[in-house]
């Protein structure tokens, strides 16, 4: 490709790199996926009396248990930033361990969400069972699919790590897998709120 | 172009006329301003041999009055139309004790009218359905329950300057009182199928003799 | 010549590199236009066909509508049927029989002949060509760099968009047809099956547009980050010609706006085919038929205006350029496109108003949508600011800007009536709305596109476009299309539905026979016009005069790179920017314009 880099004047300096930048952006379109998702959940919690519906008065969602997930997930933030830190002070190992750590805390929420929903659905709960169901599952496997999709970015970044592609002055690939992290793993606490305990 | 217009025949017509005059003097105003300056401007200003382009940036005072007027316009426009808009569609301020209470269901592809009959009540023995007939009163109160049985349809009946979507498993209350008697169409204004052309249903507006006359037909006592 | 670096690296690149997945702006940016300009026609094709059955309903369609001899026993009769014969080798007869029986087109393929034909234009046509090609192809160049940001993301973004196409294309040819609930996919008609026998052809509408929102996400991450961070030197933001932000406020409501519709398209998905109740309601824990219309047009309404925004900022470039005068007022200009595109969030109710919402919110509405008239008039009457004092010159490109001016104006009025919640009870669903739609996107966004088009095309391709042709396209274009559109608001005064396909089933609407009549004449005529447009484009690329390297005299950096724009754009350094895009006519100036890129007191032209 061509780098534009040559060209410039020293006074016209960037405020990012365009890939940051870039991954910024694209939060920004997330964003309104989940608006769009979220406001039919709002919707459906308005317009119906009594929630859950009464054909579904007797699902108990399991909040504690979410509850300690949600706690493992807003961990996996934190390991995630401090694999940010490790690596933009040129700690290559720290990033590796950090970075597996923060992999199997995703893995490890996913698993939990698996085996929960596996359990609702054996309860009767189920994505037909009126909206309810429906939106439960869509909005949460919404952002599910985004975790796993944060997973598998976040191996191959751990893959890329451990064959020494990243240091202290080039590490954008870990930064930018961080930030979309990061903003899935906010994004986490307001599902739950919502969905879970309001 | 406004001569085109069904005749009216409700009461609350007047006020969608009215604005629709308004609106159209306003607008055809601004039209005439907008295209008698570019046209006089393309003349004036056409490119001539040795004539040059005067270097002119802008002006703050003539971008501050066009932007004040058209705020004006607007929301001068905007707070003559409230009052009419609240007549004719908010429920709170519907004329009370209509004289005829009707509900109105679209299906694919034919309007269902029910009547509650004497009792006033729907769902009793003595409710009669009729389809595609609607029966009323000239000069009278009416209440139509609007719902549907399928998909979105919309009870239009243009020389009522009535329009109104139709939701499953919703009411929507409507209300309109006909000035004059006779039949008008009931088109369905909400793409609702392949039947949604020529799904059609009728008004038909009595004098009080006739629909008196009606109604004792259909509910003797 | 100083060649570079730059411009020589890449010559060596095979033809599928080049031409077919080529990662230079440039390319993709011809590559979304004669996309664009492809799938006009099918759309275009389309509206020829609903307009004959809304002229002369019940009458076989000529040249495409096979005799009944044909649909009977096969025997081959007309010219029709011979094409069909050939199309078709057996059972597909029941294709034809089911959607055009006789030759006449049926109510249900009706409905999904108006549903395609919107669908394609806004999606596959108006988009794809002011926001994907003049974007691509204007962007790098106008604000001196040599790239875009993520030149594969570009090159992903087209080919998203080519495979939406195809599944959009497929949808015509599987059984139940393709979606049919306007293109507008109202729920619950659109979300269950039941109700109009569409099976697939609805859930390929749905896919196609999902993969389309793709294509358009990739492509405004790829213009938001190369207009923040590759300007050349000098290119501060206000400095930037009025087209670039214009595309980059689009690129923000692109963004924005569509992983809403995503979102609903999904929900839509569901409900068809993993049996959730999202759409409709039901007794028990139903969903809510008003929720698809509340996201649509939450993404709908910012949707239009990603129409018209580019073509406000052509107009901005091509109204200056011809008038050789600066733009009038070129902040207000910048924060009048701002204001627009921020108001266009929250108006969307206003095509909900007899939906059933609570009728204080329709007054909210209207208050905000008739507040967008504000901006809309400072950049009516900037435009018009521009050219007054000006020195006018009537090429082809400012006859389509002059017409864009004067009929968006005609759109935008129009729009006060549906805006106002009494008049458009009585409107809503009628012609008056298609007048308004018509006047918007063809009036607006498509008169741009003709002037953009014919503007650029010299720095695109080297050559001119053939300007006899291009004057009888605009004349023939500009009269067809008023006779075409304008009676529509009459037909809209008189309460003709849209989306009908028989008019002449009802009483109140027998008086407007003739005047159906006219318009699809007319529809017929514009159909021709464009047929010239497009004959003069290919042509003129292989044919055209070769076109010096800045023809029309104009200040923007994309006039400074060498035509044919080579690999990298710029020639040696890219250009630095010493003043803004409008210094037409300065006083004590010998020549008429002055190029950004002209360092100050140097009083060379153009030169390289
Ligand atoms: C490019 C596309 C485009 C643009 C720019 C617009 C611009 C506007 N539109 Fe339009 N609209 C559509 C495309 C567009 N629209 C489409 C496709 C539909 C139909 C969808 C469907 O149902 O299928 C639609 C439908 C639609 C409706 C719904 C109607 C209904 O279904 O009942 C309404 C209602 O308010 C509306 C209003 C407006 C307004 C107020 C503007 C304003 O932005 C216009 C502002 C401009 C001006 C006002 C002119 C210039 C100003 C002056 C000269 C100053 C002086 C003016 C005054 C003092 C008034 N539009
Ligand atoms: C960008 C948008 C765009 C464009 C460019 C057009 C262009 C045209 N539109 Fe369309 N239209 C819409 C967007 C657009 N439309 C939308 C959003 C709707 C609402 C749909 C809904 O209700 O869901 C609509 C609906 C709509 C209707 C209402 C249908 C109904 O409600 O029943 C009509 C009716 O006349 C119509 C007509 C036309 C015509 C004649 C053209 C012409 O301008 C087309 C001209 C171009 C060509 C014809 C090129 C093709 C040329 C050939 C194929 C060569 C062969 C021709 C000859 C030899 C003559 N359109
Ligand atoms: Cu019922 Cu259209
Ligand atoms: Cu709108």
């Amino acid at each position: 490709m061509l780098r534009d880099t040559p060209d410039r004047l020293p006074q016209d300096v960037r405020p990012m790199s365009n890939a940051r930048l870039g991954i910024l952006v694209l939060l920004g379109a997330e964003m309104m996926l989940f608006s769009g998702l979220i406001g039919a959940f709002l919707v459906f919690r308005m317009g119906n009396v009594t929630w859950p519906p009464p054909s579904h008065i007797d699902i108990q969602l399991p909040r504690a248990v979410t509850g300690i997930n949600t706690a493992l997930l807003l961990l996996s933030g934190y390991t995630m930033f401090q694999a940010l830190r490790a690596i933009q002070k040129d700690r290559v190992k720290q990033l590796r361990n950090w970075l597996l750590l923060t992999g199997a805390l995703g893995v490890l929420f996913l698993g939990v969400q698996g085996s929960e929903w596996a359990q609702l659905i054996r309860s009767g709960m189920t994505l037909q069972s009126g909206v309810y169901g429906g939106i439960f599952y869509v909005l949460l496997g919404c952002h599910a699919v985004h975790v796993i999709g944060a997973v598998i970015w976040l191996f191959i970044v751990l893959g890329m790590a451990v064959s020494g592609r990243f240091a202290a002055s080039r590490h954008i690939g870990v930064e930018t897998c961080a930030i979309y992290w990061i903003f899935v793993v906010a994004l986490w606490p307001i599902l739950y709120v919502l969905v879970y305990l309001a | 172009m406004l001569q085109w217009l069904p005749e009216n025949v409700s009461t609350f017509g007047q006020s969608v006329d009215t604005l629709f005059y308004i609106i159209y003097y306003i607008t055809l105003v601004v039209f005439i301003l907008v295209m008698g300056t570019l046209i006089t401007f393309l003349i004036k200003y056409r490119h001539r041999e040795g004539q040059k382009a005067s270097y002119i940036e802008g002006s703050t005072t003539l971008e501050i009055v066009w932007t004040a007027a058209t705020t004006v316009i607007v929301f001068g426009l905007a707070m003559l139309s409230y009052p009419h808009w609240n007549k004719i569609k908010s429920p709170n301020e519907f004329p009370e004790n209509p004289e005829v209470l009707v509900q109105v269901s679209g299906k694919q592809f034919n309007w269902d009218m029910t009547y509650p009959g004497p009792d006033n009540e729907f769902g009793t023995a003595d409710d009669l359905e009729l389809e595609n007939q609607l029966h009323v009163p000239v000069n009278a109160v009416v209440h139509i329950r609007l719902t549907s049985v399928d998909v979105i349809h919309s009870f239009f009946v243009p020389q009522l300057r009535l329009k109104q979507d139709a939701l499953p498993n919703r009411f929507i209350n409507v209300w309109f009182e006909a000035t004059k008697a006779g039949r008008y169409e009931i088109p369905c204004a909400e793409l609702c199928g392949f039947g949604h052309s020529g799904m059609l249903g009728y008004l038909n507006v009595h004098s009080q003799a006739d629909y008196d006359a009606w109604v004792k037909e259909r509910w003797p006592q | 010549m100083h060649d570079n670096e730059h411009a020589s690296h890449h010559h060596e690149e095979s033809f599928i590199r080049k031409y077919i997945f080529s990662l230079d702006h440039k390319t993709i940016g011809k590559q979304f236009l004669i996309y664009g300009l492809i799938m006009f026609f099918v759309g275009g094709g389309l509206a020829l066909m609903f307009r004959w059955q809304l002229a002369y309903p019940e009458r076989p369609v000529p040249i495409i509508g096979a005799s009944p001899q044909y649909l009977e026993d096969g025997e081959v009769v007309t010219g029709a049927d011979k094409m069909w014969e050939r199309i078709y080798e057996s059972e597909e007869e029941e294709w034809l029989e089911a959607n055009m029986p006789n030759g006449v087109i049926e109510p249900a393929f009706y409905n999904m002949l108006f549903t395609m034909h919107a669908t394609i234009m806004v999606f596959f046509v108006v988009v794809p060509i002011l926001v994907g090609a003049f974007g691509n192809f204007l962007i790098p160049l106008m604000i001196g760099t040599r790239d875009m940001a993520f030149p594969i993301l570009n090159m992903l973004s087209f080919w998203l968009a080519v495979l939406a196409a195809i599944i959009m294309a497929i949808g015509f040819f599987v059984p139940g047809g393709h979606a049919a609930a306007g293109w507008t996919g109202y729920a619950p008609l659109s979300s269950d099956p039941q109700w109009t026998g569409v099976e697939w052809g609805q859930n390929l509408w749905a896919i196609s547009l999902l993969i389309q929102g793709f294509s358009s996400l990739v492509g405004s991450i790829n213009y938001i980050t190369t207009i923040i961070n590759m300007r050349a030197p000098g290119m501060t933001l206000f400095r930037m010609p009025l087209v670039i932000w214009s595309l980059f406020i689009v690129a923000i409501l692109l963004l924005l706006a569509f992983p809403v519709l995503s979102s609903a398209l999904a929900l839509l998905i569901f409900d068809r085919l993993a049996g959730t109740t999202f759409f409709t309601a039901t007794a028990e824990g139903g969903g809510d038929p008003l929720l698809w219309q509340h996201l649509f047009w939450f993404f709908g309404h910012p949707e239009v205006y990603i129409l018209i925004l580019p073509g406000m900022g052509i107009a901005s470039e091509l109204v200056p350029v011809f008038s050789r005068k600066p733009i009038f007022g070129y902040r207000s200009m910048v924060y009048a496109m701002i204001a627009i595109a921020f108001l266009g969030w929250i108006v969307w109710g206003h095509h909900m108003f007899q939906s059933g919402m609570q009728p204080v919110l329709g007054s909210a509405f209207m208050t905000t949508t008739m507040l967008i008239a504000v901006p809309s008039a400072i950049k009516t009457f900037n435009w018009l600011g521009t050219m007054f004092k000006g020195s006018i010159r009537f090429t082809s490109p400012m006859l389509h800007a002059i017409a864009f001016v004067s009929m968006f104006v005609i759109g935008g009025l129009s729009g006060i009536y549906m805006a106002n919640t009494p008049v458009d009870i009585f409107i809503h669903d009628t012609y008056y709305i298609v007048a308004h739609i018509h006047y918007v996107v063809f009036g607006g966004s498509l008169f741009a596109i003709f002037g953009g088009i014919i503007f650029w095309f010299p720095k695109m391709y080297g050559r001119y476009m053939n300007d006899v042709l291009n004057k009888i396209h605009f004349w023939l274009t500009f009269v067809a299309f008023n006779c075409t559109f304008f009676p529509m608001h009459i037909l809209g005064v008189g309460g003709h539905m849209r989306r009908i396909s028989n008019p002449m089933q009802y009483e109140f609407l027998q008086g407007f026979e003739g005047m159906n009549i006219f318009i699809t004449m007319s529809a017929f005529t514009l159909g021709a016009a464009q047929l010239i447009l497009v004959f003069n484009f290919f042509w003129s690329m292989s044919r055209g005069k070769v076109a010096e390297k800045n023809p029309w005299h104009v200040n923007t950096l994309e006039w400074e790179a060498p035509t044919p724009v080579p690999h990298g754009n710029f020639v040696g350094q890219v250009p630095t920017v010493y003043r803004g895009p409008y210094e037409y006519s300065v006083p004590g100036e010998e020549s008429d314009w002055i190029p950004q890129a002209q360092p100050e007191h140097a009083h060379a032209t153009g030169g390289d």
